[in-house]
């Protein structure tokens, strides 16, 4: 009876600490794992930019730190061993991470995701189904329509490297022709037509993104109108009344001019009609040498007239 | 030969250099952009060609394996040397530098994105391989061969650019046929 009893007692205290024993990998794993693992992790991907959310693992009074990490499918097929860190969120506070420059390719990506907190860390946890961006929702961009004077002008926003746009605009007239224009970036103001005056143009816009063969809807066509149907009839009459002004003042102006080119070069001398010789020069100086004789006799007279008076 | 004759002859012979022609165009039309993988080498091309101690020996540039590569060879051509970087090239060379790492792996998955689009190709009868491409591609095999596994990997790595460089090359050229 005694023998038995030492018996079970030594394999109690054996299946004791083999129970002990067995129990200390589960607690060790990956260090001193005691904190739980990130739950409920999902990628919310817009237009190309790629977000991981998980839940946060709280502990109370503590900064819990992430690491992130990914295999791309290369990966996962060829050396399924190999995990690489994220460029952005090797260690991280948040519970997300913009994991964009790291899904560099059209290929599904696993990620994962353990907390750290001091020496401890929690198992990894794993997307449950792999992120592949061409899964990404695509809107409709923004777009700034104006005009400048009579051109049609038109910003988009900037959506990064992958995106072009597709711009169509038309003029809002019955059978009117729409015109297509392909932007290569955003953020920088592109002309698209000149507008004539009094008409409205619509324009609509839409992303393509080649990386995932894809293109968003058509934004809401945005119209502008060109004023300007009085201006047309202000500037003819303007310019009819400087044509007439050009018809009269300019052969006006050419007939003074050369008037006074006249008198300055050529003057022409005119003898008032007292001055102007009919007959021969002898027969004048004949006339002057009686005019003086005749002067002398009248003279002589006038002496005697005058004695005779005294 | 009459007038009539002579030309129904030239009109047969113009149909059929046109049928031939456009054989010739029914190539695999894939969007090549490798813009970004280019970008991606060049931010690690000095620290992977530091690491190439063989600067006389070249695994893709000799004169009877790409260069050479006729426009109807393009395709299989292309197809195959994704794969010898995808099956050996990638997996051969061991990266401790995550920064590195990271751009080779984005490499290795846009090259596998390409393969696959080449694949449907492929399977539409459309990246015929002849025997030159063929034989183009055991020159480069065995090139690799040549050398020690990591040192022939580290210098596939560093010849990236001649790869991508004929790509861009071969793809105007099919863009603008």
């Amino acid at each position: 009876m005694q023998t038995l009893t030492i018996v079970l007692g030594e394999v109690w205290t054996n299946l004791t600490m083999w129970c002990f024993y067995a129990f200390i990998p589960c607690l060790l794993i990956d260090g001193v794992a005691i904190l739980p693992a990130p739950q409920n992790l999902s990628v919310h991907s817009v237009n190309m930019k790629h977000l991981l959310t998980w839940s946060p693992v709280t502990v109370p009074g503590e900064t819990v730190y992430y690491s992130v990490e990914y295999q791309g499918e290369y990966e996962s097929l060829y050396t399924s061993h190999i995990w690489i860190p994220s460029g952005c969120c090797a260690l991280t506070a948040g519970p997300e991470c913009d994991v964009t420059d790291d899904i560099t390719a059209t290929v599904p990506y696993s990620l994962r995701v353990r907390a750290t907190l001091g020496p401890q860390t929690s198992a990894w946890s794993t997307l449950k189904h792999p992120f592949n961006r061409n899964s990404t929702i695509l809107t409709p961009p923004r777009m700034e329509v104006t005009r400048d004077g009579f051109h049609l002008v038109i910003e988009l926003e900037d959506l990064g490297p992958h995106f072009e746009f597709l711009v169509a605009y038309w003029r809002r007239e019955p059978g009117a022709k729409e015109h297509v224009k392909v932007v290569r970036s955003g953020g920088i103001p592109e002309h698209l037509e000149t507008m004539e005056p009094g008409a409205t143009y619509c324009v609509k816009v839409q992303t393509l993104v080649k990386a995932i063969g894809r293109h968003s809807d058509f934004s809401q066509a945005e119209c502008v109108e060109v004023q300007g149907e009085a201006l047309p009839l202000v500037l003819a009459l303007c310019a009819l009344a400087g044509f007439v002004l050009i018809l009269v003042v300019v052969p006006l102006s050419i007939w003074k001019m050369g008037r006074l080119l006249q008198y300055s070069c050529c003057p022409v001398v005119v003898l008032p009609d007292t001055l102007k010789i009919t007959n021969s020069p002898q027969k004048l100086i004949s006339c002057r040498r009686e005019e003086v004789d005749a002067c002398a006799t009248a003279v002589l007279s006038s002496e005697e007239l005058f004695r005779a008076w005294i | 030969m009459n007038v009539q004759q002579a030309s129904l002859w030239l009109l047969g012979a113009m149909l059929v250099l046109y049928s031939v022609h456009t054989h010739g165009l029914r190539r695999c039309q894939v969007s090549m952009d490798t813009r970004h993988i280019e970008e991606s080498f060049q931010e690690i091309k000095r620290a992977i060609q530091a690491k190439d101690i063989f600067q006389n020996v070249t695994i893709l540039s000799t004169s009877e394996a790409l260069q050479s590569i006729k426009p109807s060879d393009v395709c299989c051509m292309t197809k195959n040397v994704l794969a010898f970087y995808v099956d050996r090239v990638f997996k051969d060379h061991q990266e401790p530098n995550p920064r590195v790492l990271r751009k080779i792996s984005s490499i290795a998955n846009s090259f596998l994105y390409m393969q696959r689009a080449l694949q449907r190709c492929q399977e539409q009868k459309r990246c015929h391989c002849r025997q030159e491409a063929t034989n183009a591609t055991k020159i480069i095999h065995d090139n690799y061969d040549q050398l020690e596994v990591r040192s022939a990997a580290v210098k596939s790595l560093g010849e990236l650019d001649v790869f991508l460089a004929w790509i861009d090359k071969n793809n105007q050229e099919t863009s603008t046929a």
